[in-house]
């Protein structure tokens, strides 16, 4: 109904009220892909930017939070091509290069259990493991925004549970 | 006993999916002016697109106003040069320019007809 009104008369009040419902979950997301809180609020923005300008792709066959986790997952992966391109061209011109390498680097002074998870797994891993067991999406849905048939999407989420009880020793007794 | 392992296998899964999702949980992050900062930010973009082609009409039309009018009377004196009989053909077809316009029209019209006819 929300997304109808801001596509039909490109009403931002509209918009700005699906942006105070699912900020949490975008920013969660993109900022246990980061581990960089200021960075991933920034690319939130620019999700939200870019998913005015989307708005009328949208077309309702999904859940809208998956939608816009598409969105912040291509977001993700822009920025970081775009922080490679700089430390290439720095490099290139005889820098040393310290941009941000956009890996999953937390704060030492609070790193949390989940945070040594989210380290050792890869960032499409990350992406996946985050968007299902974070964000309550379908291994469809994750297949919709990662671009990923459902076969990998679930080889994936088996690859990262292995890695998660491989890295942690974990027993199956021990969950819960 | 099959379908007791599988049975078990499944639950157990399911205790590894709810620990993870328990793992994964975190507090909802509080708004705090981010949804108006994004909103402001896509106000402040509408209104740059809809005012930059008038500003630089605006801008565009104040540069060429003087080379303009130059090339206006650079075109006055032109005419002026050209010779007058030039003038007086196409003031004879003023005259029967409705009669030109009515054929025309009737040609645009036959032609239109024949081809959905045609079609």
């Amino acid at each position: 109904m929300l997304v109808a009104q801001a596509v039909s008369v490109q009403d931002t009040a509209a918009f700005g009220e699906l942006i105070r419902r699912h900020q949490s979950q975008v920013r969660n997301f993109l900022r246990k892909l980061t581990g960089d809180l200021s960075a991933a609020d920034d690319m939130a923005q620019d999700c939200f930017l870019h998913a005015w300008n989307k708005l009328q792709t949208f077309t309702g066959r999904g859940s809208f939070i998956g939608w816009l986790l598409k969105i912040a997952y291509t977001t993700f992966l822009q920025s970081k091509r775009k922080s490679k391109r700089y430390a290439e061209i720095l490099d290139e011109a005889g820098y040393v290069a310290q941009t941000e390498s956009r890996s999953y680097t937390p704060r030492q002074d609070e790193i949390s259990d989940l945070d040594k998870f989210l380290a050792v797994l890869t960032e499409d891993e990350r992406a996946i493991m985050v968007m299902s067991y974070a964000c309550g999406l379908s291994h469809r849905e994750i297949g919709d925004a990662t671009g990923l048939p459902v076969g990998t999407v679930k080889s994936v989420i088996f690859r990262g549970k292995e890695k998660i009880r491989k890295n942690f020793d974990i027993k199956d007794h021990q969950y819960g | 006993m099959i379908s007791k392992i599988i049975n078990m296998v499944d639950r157990m899964k399911d205790a590894e999916d709810r620990w993870l999702e328990s793992m994964f949980q975190s507090e909802p992050i509080a708004d705090d002016g981010f949804s108006d900062r994004v909103v402001w930010r896509l106000w402040r973009r509408i209104w740059i697109r809809r005012l930059t082609l008038p500003a630089a009409m605006l801008i565009g039309g104040a540069v060429a106003i003087k080379p303009a009018m130059q090339l206006v009377l650079v075109g006055s004196r032109l005419l002026n040069a050209v010779p007058q009989e030039l003038f007086v053909a196409p003031a004879a077809w003023i005259s029967q320019l409705p009669i030109i316009l009515f054929a025309g029209t009737v040609l645009v019209i036959g032609m239109l007809s024949a081809r959905m006819l045609e079609e």
